[in-house]
């Protein structure tokens, strides 16, 4: 991840280290982490991109008439696996192109860089900080995931030992190793749950950040005998996981545009406008942010997740939370997507959205200062504040209604994530849950 | 030895139990674990002194789960086999002791072959110890000598003085005097 190398310094770096296997990662559009496999002898072949894979087994890439697809590795992702001690392995994060050299427009990496390119045209460069939580739970005798968590698991009748704060130090050792910079990690609300936060860079790098990330919490988790989940709500009545984003722009030499010293917030206009785009353009992305039928169960009152579309200064109930932190540090925080999410496809889809408000000089709504949880429903409507879709069908027909955000996807994302979402939505509806059972089954 | 620590990971309740009781008439300390992931469990709660684990262990490949206990240095692990083929003997070879247990069970072979690996992994991480000791003190002592070198080289001033130069700002810093001389050959080496 630190390495910044020519081919030559990457094939020295990969001997010198003695690594065998290298894993070519790419991303499918549901945001599964994709990978193809080879060995240290086929590396040079790889970096002169001719490593070929079959797009049609991929969901939602190609047709099998047309499923020879090209992996072409980015370098400068370029990264050992901390953990392999016996056969040392590494990695490489991919673009994917067609056989014809272009870049492959279903790849959701690709539709980012898209939007970045498009941001960069208007003088700006996206920054994010995310913040990922996740669930750790032990698993039953069959090495199957169960919700029993280690927190009130019986091991601590052996001895004193906190397994998942442990998993979690090794996870940290781990990224770090692989060249992250930990800002703070931390248990969460809920049994079981945990955060880690890592520091900004720039958009892209901070979605390849997002999915090594979650592949490195998996792993770790695997060998300490736990499962990670980044499921966005596994258990009813406690917190739900949330990924929010803090996002800043910065101008092409690095500079943080949305600072202003002067104005009362100490935001600047564009500060506003783009804020004044996430706000407008709230009910669109979603779908990209909360992709899951079950993360619209983190987004209901009452769990510290949001739900309507406001944004404030000073708490952090409503959508978007601006953190006190002034200067460079600058940022909006969007707290309503979820770590099911793929992080290429949600930071080009809100990217687009706070762009379009700084085109079309949105300004944002009034700020929302009292704890929007307490709010009444005559207050909510007096003030005409929105809130976010209900559900999985909901927010899909908002996306299909808003041109701009679907602009961010392309035309084949943007039909890929429909048809999944549609399908998702159409077995979840089929499905008769243990709730209906308890609830109606005697009452009728 | 009666106060060693060992860990049992076997799926088969009865051939865990008999292991078990065997084990703990012997003296030992003994935790159970039925499946691969528990067997990381227990093993990381406890680090016990040895492993003993069932290659046919469910819920994960015991070969595996063996690899992470000895790569993460939570413990060493010998195995119960009832299947001794070339890919179990190849397999062995890689793991820190070379000694197993077959199936059906022996219970004094069981018992002389953990007798064995706990005393031999005794000596083997003393053995370690020392090696990863002297190790560092003779990349410390190359750093330090390149250090020297670059002072020498910069003040224009004796092997002595250089050295002396170098202790009194580990002192004034409140850093070891390796700590000083990478940070010297960082700088200007």
């Amino acid at each position: 991840m630190n390495y910044q190398k020519n081919k030559e310094e990457l094939l020295r770096k990969v001997e010198e280290l003695e690594v065998e296997f290298i894993h070519l990662q790419f991303t499918d559009i549901v945001g599964i982490m994709k990978d193809v496999t080879i060995t240290v002898e086929q590396l040079e072949k790889a970096l002169d991109n001719k490593i070929m894979f079959d797009g049609s087994s991929i969901d939602g890439f190609v047709r099998i008439e047309e499923s020879d697809m090209y992996l072409i590795p980015d370098l400068s992702t370029f990264a050992v696996f901390p953990w392999t001690n016996f056969h040392k392995e590494a990695r490489l994060i991919c673009d994917v192109y067609n056989m014809d050299g272009t870049p492959f427009e279903g790849c959701p990496r690709n539709t980012l860089k898209k939007m970045l390119k498009e941001a960069e045209e208007m003088g700006y460069k996206l920054m994010v900080g995310p913040e990922c939580e996740f669930f750790l739970f032990n698993t039953d005798e069959k090495g199957n995931p169960s919700l029993e968590t280690h927190d009130d698991a019986g091991y601590f009748d052996l001895a004193p030992v906190d397994l998942g704060g442990d998993a979690r130090n090794q996870m940290i050792v781990a990224l770090k190793e692989m060249g992250f910079r930990i800002e703070a990690s931390h248990h969460e609300g809920a049994p079981g749950q945990h955060e880690i936060d890592f520091e900004y860079d720039d958009a892209l790098k901070t979605a390849d950040n997002i999915m090594t990330f979650k592949m490195v919490v998996r792993i770790i988790a695997q060998r300490n005998g736990l499962h990670a989940t980044f499921m966005p709500k596994p258990k009813i009545g406690v917190n739900g996981s949330g990924m929010h984003l803090n996002m800043s722009l910065a101008d092409l030499e690095g500079k943080n545009v949305f600072n202003d010293q002067e104005e009362e917030l100490k935001l600047s206009e564009t500060a506003y406008h783009f804020l004044g785009g996430l706000m407008k353009h709230a009910r669109a992305y979603t779908v990209l942010t909360n992709p899951t039928v079950n993360s619209y169960k983190r987004l209901v009152p009452g769990y510290e997740a949001p739900v309507l579309i406001a944004w404030s200064a000073s708490n952090r109930s409503p959508l978007i939370r601006i953190p006190a932190e002034r200067g460079e540090a600058t940022r909006i925080e969007l707290r309503s997507p979820d770590p099911s999410a793929n992080p290429y496809l949600a930071l080009a889809a809100t990217l687009k959205a706070g762009l379009d408000g700084i085109v079309n000089k949105i300004d944002p709504p009034e700020q929302v200062t009292s704890n929007i949880y307490e709010m009444g429903a005559e207050e909510i409507e007096e003030r005409a504040i929105d809130r976010l879709p209900i559900n999985l069908y909901q927010a899909l027909q908002e996306l299909a209604k808003n041109e701009i955000i679907k602009s961010s996807l392309g035309e084949h994302v943007y039909r890929r994530v429909v048809s999944a979402a549609q399908y998702e939505w159409k077995e979840y509806s089929k499905y008769v849950s243990q709730w209906e059972l308890d609830r109606y089954l005697r009452k009728y | 030895m009666n106060t060693c620590k060992i860990v049992v990971a076997d799926s088969d309740s009865k051939s865990r139990e008999i292991i078990c009781g065997f084990l703990k008439k012997k003296g030992y300390l003994v935790h159970t674990a039925a499946d691969s992931s528990s067997a990381l469990r227990v093993s990381r709660s406890i680090m016990p002194h040895l492993v003993i684990m069932d290659v046919n262990l469910v819920g994960g490949n015991a070969y595996k789960t063996a690899r992470i206990i000895e790569d993460d240095k939570i413990s060493n692990v010998i195995f119960i086999t009832n299947k001794l083929d070339n890919f179990f003997y190849d397999w062995l070879k890689t793991m820190n002791i070379y000694a197993y247990v077959v199936k059906p069970l022996n219970l004094e072979q069981l018992f002389q072959t953990v007798e064995f690996s706990i005393n031999n992994v005794n000596r083997l991480n003393e053995l370690k110890t020392k090696i990863e000791q002297l190790e560092t003190s003779l990349k410390n002592r190359k750093k330090l000598d390149r250090a020297k070198g670059i002072v020498m080289k910069m003040l224009n001033i004796s092997e002595d003085e250089a050295y002396g130069y170098l202790r009194k700002k580990s002192m004034d810093m409140c850093i070891s005097i390796d700590v000083v001389a990478e940070k010297i050959i960082k700088k200007y080496g």
